[in-house]
């Protein structure tokens, strides 16, 4: 392969080029890490031992190895080469750096250099931003991977030769609180276009809407326990979808989605029916549960579907969660005054009320049909 | 992540049945709020706490080992020509170690270089980093130039190749054929013969491309050319692609001679995982962990046998993908994919990465992964988006038992 020949040099660097394309493969890309702790005024600085040694010579023997005796006696080097590429900055200007501690530590591809310090920025103020410039000119792909801790939010970013300064200031970066906010606002949007959920909503919450006259008493029940009952009837759905829903988006329980769009489309029919034939009972809240339970693996694949790996899941699934709930809840001060309205006419129960059941029951079973095809 | 982003993804079957009732969980409402909280608390690795810094290391310790071939300076080199020569060592120290900081070193001196110094052969380079990072309409772009305005036949057909490639890789092969029959009469050959084959192969005719290409391989008889090893990997690929067994000594033939092709050796380590062979597997990732194709295979066949190592390299695997989480540029989606499917068992997670990694790169391990998760996580969507692509291709493969 390695013939002088013009025609078969030409086809060794073919050769060495050509498969370079089709394998994923790859050790690491270089990364430093730096872990910002703005309530300590502190900072972690890891840097890979070599990629250190691109910048100084650290191997004195030049045996290509890197021993504890080479990488101690350069200590002094490592950090001022790690000190001129750093800066943090507060409001008033630069902050100083004072190591506290200086060793090595691993991460996932061997070992680097780890220095603490302690942050002393302008008039006791807090960092503000931190600066980066280390390896850049050497290493296009080289990136500082950025842990913000302040408090107890933790926040990630990463700086780049395009990107060489980080805000650590809370609120900035999107953290816990932006993933929560967005992750609610995509559970009350899920719940209202998620036409299933609404109509299974409807069907629950018509008895209370109806409530008639319970044998001994004088007339048909108030608002009061209408109330009460209704109460009771979205908590329990609530609790049920929130327990699946968590069981689900944690990996702890996996159901097919197919089978589970199926019976939800199920639930909808079958809860209508029992409006007019009570085969469960007349405890709507039971069948609230129930049925809640599944519709909350329901709410687990659209979750699923958001995050994807996402790191703070347990952050996105409580917003998530308290999206569909603020969602509902919204459906239910706008929709349940009216239909506790509609029903001081007897055309609401007579002819409505039966109208909405059918044509729910009726789209539900079309959709049981459609979706148990599919499996 | 385009195919994915829409279709909504299912889930495993885990043999439960859709609970309509749980009875015993009836009625205790408290205690689920319990269970609700405990499941928040759920620890979940945001970038993990880092590893104690070890003031106290022993002086004799080894503690990193050096590659050679690394820029000693940030001076520019003196001419095109060293240049040329310095980032072509990268990229082939990139290439057979799989270690993508020599990609880093090498487009850093490609951003120092100035436009009006480069060269057709620069540019050829510039073009293949560009695809190994996946960049591939850069790459298009500096080999489409090549390939219209320069007047060095060497130059010429290394474009033509890299470019011809590419398309295969993405699944266009119409364009890869049209690039590989200018080759053949540009430069006739064994390389260009398989450059057809691997592309005929692809589009349906995988058995004639095999034959010819393995009676053109017969007639050149020159065995120790670099033709030759190019086309008996090719037939190694179609082989495969057929179910033949033939295709482990045709890898095996190109491993002997160059132990660092990482592309020959993931397909062959592939091929031994697919038929139960899982020592082979064990023996042909030794001591190749670093590679992130190769250790999620050699720990799916660690698992396959109970290996006691499992668990240790699962972990150094996923603390590696999630540095690379971190970083926000996952480069190896298959890998990831993969060790997500067969090793996390999170099918909905690695259809969504095998489904992003298909937009861009089609080689049948690829489709192979993008069709076990779609089935795996019941995607309907998704598996009928491969299938069709797979209609319109003519394109069938013995690793896609799924498929009728």
């Amino acid at each position: 392969m390695s013939r002088s020949a013009p025609c078969m040099r030409l086809i060794a660097a073919v050769l060495l080029m050509f498969p370079l394309a089709t394998p994923a493969l790859a050790h690491k890309a270089s990364d430093s890490f730096l872990y910002v702790d703005t309530g300590q005024s502190e900072l972690r600085i890891d840097v890979a031992l070599r990629d250190l040694a691109l910048l100084m010579p650290l191997d004195r023997n030049g045996d290509q190895q890197l021993s504890g005796r080479e990488v101690r006696a350069q200590r002094a080097v490592i950090t001022r080469t790690l000190e001129e590429a750093v800066t943090v900055a507060s409001a008033s200007g630069s902050c100083s750096l004072t190591g506290t501690d200086w060793g090595i530590s691993t991460h996932s591809d061997g070992h680097y250099s780890a220095a603490r310090y302690r942050l002393g920025c302008p008039n006791g103020e807090a960092p503000q931003t931190l600066s980066y410039t280390l390896l850049f000119d050497r290493d296009s792909l080289h990136r500082g991977l950025v842990r913000i801790d302040s408090g107890d939010r933790h926040t990630l970013a990463v700086l780049s030769p395009a990107e060489r300064t980080v805000n650590l200031l809370p609120g900035t970066a999107p953290g816990a609180w932006g993933i929560f906010t967005t992750f609610l606002y995509e559970g009350v949007i899920h719940l209202l276009i998620g036409l299933d959920h609404i109509l299974f909503l409807l069907v629950l919450v018509l008895p209370a809407s109806l409530m008639s006259a319970s044998p001994g008493s004088t007339g048909p029940p108030g608002l009061r326990p209408r109330l009460i009952q209704l109460a009771g009837i979205v908590t329990a759905f609530t609790l049920a979808h929130s327990v699946t829903l968590a069981l689900a988006a944690l990996g702890i329980v996996r159901l097919p989605v197919a089978w589970i769009e199926t019976v939800i489309a199920l639930s909808i029919a079958l809860a209508a029916l029992n409006v007019v034939w009570p085969v469960f009972g007349r405890k709507t809240w039971r069948l609230a549960f129930a049925f809640g339970l599944v519709h909350g693996f329901g709410f687990a694949s659209v979750l699923g579907d958001l995050t994807g790996g996402e790191a703070n899941l347990a952050v996105a699934l409580a917003g998530f969660n308290l999206g569909v709930e603020v969602g509902q809840l919204g459906l239910l001060v706008l929709g349940f005054p009216m239909l506790y309205l509609l029903a001081r006419f007897r055309l609401y129960q007579r002819a409505l009320v039966p109208a909405v059941l059918a044509g729910v029951g009726g789209i539900s079973l079309l959709w049981v049909i459609e979706r148990a095809a599919s499996i | 992540m385009t195919c994915c982003g829409n279709a909504s993804l299912r889930r495993i079957h885990t043999g439960l049945s859709p609970a309509l009732f749980f009875p015993a969980l009836r009625g205790r409402a408290f205690s689920f709020w319990i269970g609700l909280v405990s499941l928040m608390a759920w620890p979940i690795p945001v970038a993990a706490a880092p590893a104690p810094i070890q003031t106290n290391f022993a002086d004799e310790a080894i503690l990193a080992r050096l590659p050679d071939a690394v820029p000693r300076s940030t001076r520019l080199p003196p001419s095109a020509a060293a240049m040329a020569e310095e980032v072509q060592a990268l990229i082939d120290q990139a290439r057979g170690s799989g270690d993508p900081r020599f990609l880093g070193y090498a487009e850093r001196r490609f951003q120092q270089w100035p436009d009006d110094a480069m060269t057709d052969r620069l540019r050829v380079l510039r073009a293949t980093l560009a695809q190994s990072l996946h960049r591939f309409d850069e790459a298009r772009q500096d080999l489409a130039e090549v390939l219209n305005r320069s007047a060095d036949r060497r130059q010429r057909i290394q474009a033509r190749l890299t470019l011809a490639n590419l398309e295969t890789v993405q699944g266009r092969y119409h364009q890869a054929r049209a690039h590989c029959q200018r080759l053949s009469t540009e430069f006739p050959g064994l390389i260009a013969a398989s450059c057809l084959a691997q592309v005929d192969a692809r589009s349906g005719a995988t058995r004639a491309a095999y034959d010819r290409l393995a009676n053109q391989l017969a007639a050149a008889g020159n065995t120790g050319s670099a033709g030759y090893l190019w086309a008996r990997g090719t037939l190694g690929d179609i082989a495969a692609q057929l179910g033949l067994a033939s295709a482990e000594a045709h890898w095996q033939a190109v491993l002997a001679s160059s132990p660092t092709d990482l592309y020959t050796r993931t397909q062959l380590a592939d091929w031994y995982l697919r038929n139960g062979q899982v020592q082979s597997v064990m023996a042909l990732t030794l001591g190749y962990e670093q590679v992130d194709a190769l250790a999620v295979l050699r720990v799916i066949a660690m698992r396959r046998t109970g290996h006691p190592d499992q668990d240790g390299l699962a972990n150094r695997i996923r603390e590696r993908f999630e540095e690379a989480q971190w970083r926000g540029a996952l480069l190896h989606k298959r890998d990831f994919a993969r060790f997500q499917l067969a090793i996390e068992e999170r099918p909905d997670i690695a259809l969504r990465h095998a489904m992003a990694n298909w937009e861009t790169q089609r080689e049948p391990l690829d489709t192979a992964l993008a069709l076990r998760a779609a089935i795996a996580a019941d995607d309907q969507a998704a598996v009928r988006t491969l299938r069709n692509w797979l209609e319109q291709t003519g394109q069938s493969d013995a690793r896609y038992p799924e498929l009728p």
